[in-house]
């Protein structure tokens, strides 16, 4: 008997001891850098259509993914992801992306004038809100 | 008067005159209240470094050195000068919202990790403008700091 008591504490405290090491090794959730930070289906289209192919964390354009990664935006802190987001409104207002170069090939990822006014919109009232 | 005195001639004529036409070289305002230093507290060792390398071209208190005041070069002088100020210049550094200063220090870790500022043609002329590495860090990590700083 005095064995089954036995067994049953150690198996109970080898629980409790899994049950703590769990916890404490359990990072705290990664918490986002800017929470409320979010694109909106309409904005996702458009970079879905024109610019994720070179801005992903997956992409074989070296050099645009160094820049910039719009499936990693999230992860930056605030005024890293401040500082993208002036620059996508200026780069899209200059007409600087996508390049003139990939345009030639790919006319049909070109951004309609409604489009680019969306894009620099939201690029820009997320970026004031962030800096409030 | 033989074909090389001619010749001769005609340059140093085209030089002299060249001198005549204003280089439009930006005028030196050595007192700046929004400038970048003035209001922030910068470790002596980044203000140094952006002194040396950079405010000759982004900010009001250029230093022009003896062959800016000379034509042909004043006049790539004063470009640079000139278009280095507009696209940035700390003498006004305060007078960027908090998004164009996020954005501004975010292009100053990506020129200065790529090495394209200093421009190369300056460290020709300033040898004491070429950053190190650990000069380069420097600048990178303070402009990375400085920008969550103003986000805290
Ligand atoms: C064909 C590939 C390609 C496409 C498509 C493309 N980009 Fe780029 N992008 C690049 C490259 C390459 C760079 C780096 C340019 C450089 O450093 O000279 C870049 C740089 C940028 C930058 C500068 C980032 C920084 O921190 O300096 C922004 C912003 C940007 N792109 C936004 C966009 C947006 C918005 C779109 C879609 C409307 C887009 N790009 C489409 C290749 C692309
Ligand atoms: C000889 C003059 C000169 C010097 C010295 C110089 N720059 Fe520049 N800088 C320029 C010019 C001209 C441009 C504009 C380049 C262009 O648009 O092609 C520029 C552009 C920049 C930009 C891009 C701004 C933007 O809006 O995209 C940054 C950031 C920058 N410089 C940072 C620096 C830093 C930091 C230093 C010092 C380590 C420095 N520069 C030294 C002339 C200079």
């Amino acid at each position: 008997m005095k064995k089954y008591v036995l067994i049953s504490i150690a198996l109970f405290s080898a629980i409790l001891f899994l049950n703590f090491n769990n916890t404490d090794n359990s990072q705290p959730a990664k918490t986002p850098a800017s929470p409320e930070f979010s694109i909106p289906d309409d904005v996702q289209q458009i970079i879905d259509n024109s610019c994720y192919g070179c801005h992903n964390s997956d992409s074989k354009n070296k050099k645009g993914k160094m820049k910039l990664k719009f499936d990693e935006l999230g992860d930056l802190k605030t005024h890293k992801l401040v500082g993208k987001l002036a620059k996508i409104s200026e780069d899209i207002k200059e007409d600087e992306m996508p390049p003139k170069k990939f345009l030639k090939n790919y006319p049909e990822s070109e951004l309609t004038a409604e489009q680019k006014d969306l894009f620099i919109n939201w690029a820009e009232s997320t970026a004031k809100s962030l800096s409030e | 008067m033989s074909k090389g005195k001619i010749i001769w001639s005609i340059i140093i004529a085209v030089v002299i005159i060249i001198q005549l036409i204003p280089s439009g070289k930006p005028d030196v305002i050595e007192s700046n209240k929004n400038d970048l230093l003035v209001n922030n507290h910068i470790p002596d060792s980044v203000s140094h470094i952006l002194k040396n390398a950079c405010y000759d071209c982004h900010s009001n208190e250029t230093i022009y050195p003896w062959y800016a005041y000379i034509a042909p070069v004043s006049w790539l002088v004063s470009r640079d000068t000139k278009i280095g100020r507009e696209n940035l210049n700390f003498s006004e550094w305060e007078l960027l919202s908090k998004m164009d200063k996020a954005k501004m220090l975010d292009e100053i870790v990506d020129e200065v990790e790529s090495g394209a500022m200093p421009m190369s043609i300056y460290v020709v002329m300033h040898p004491e403008a070429k950053l190190s590495m650990s000069d380069r860090d420097m600048i990178m990590n303070w402009a990375d700091d400085f920008g969550e700083k103003l986000f805290e």
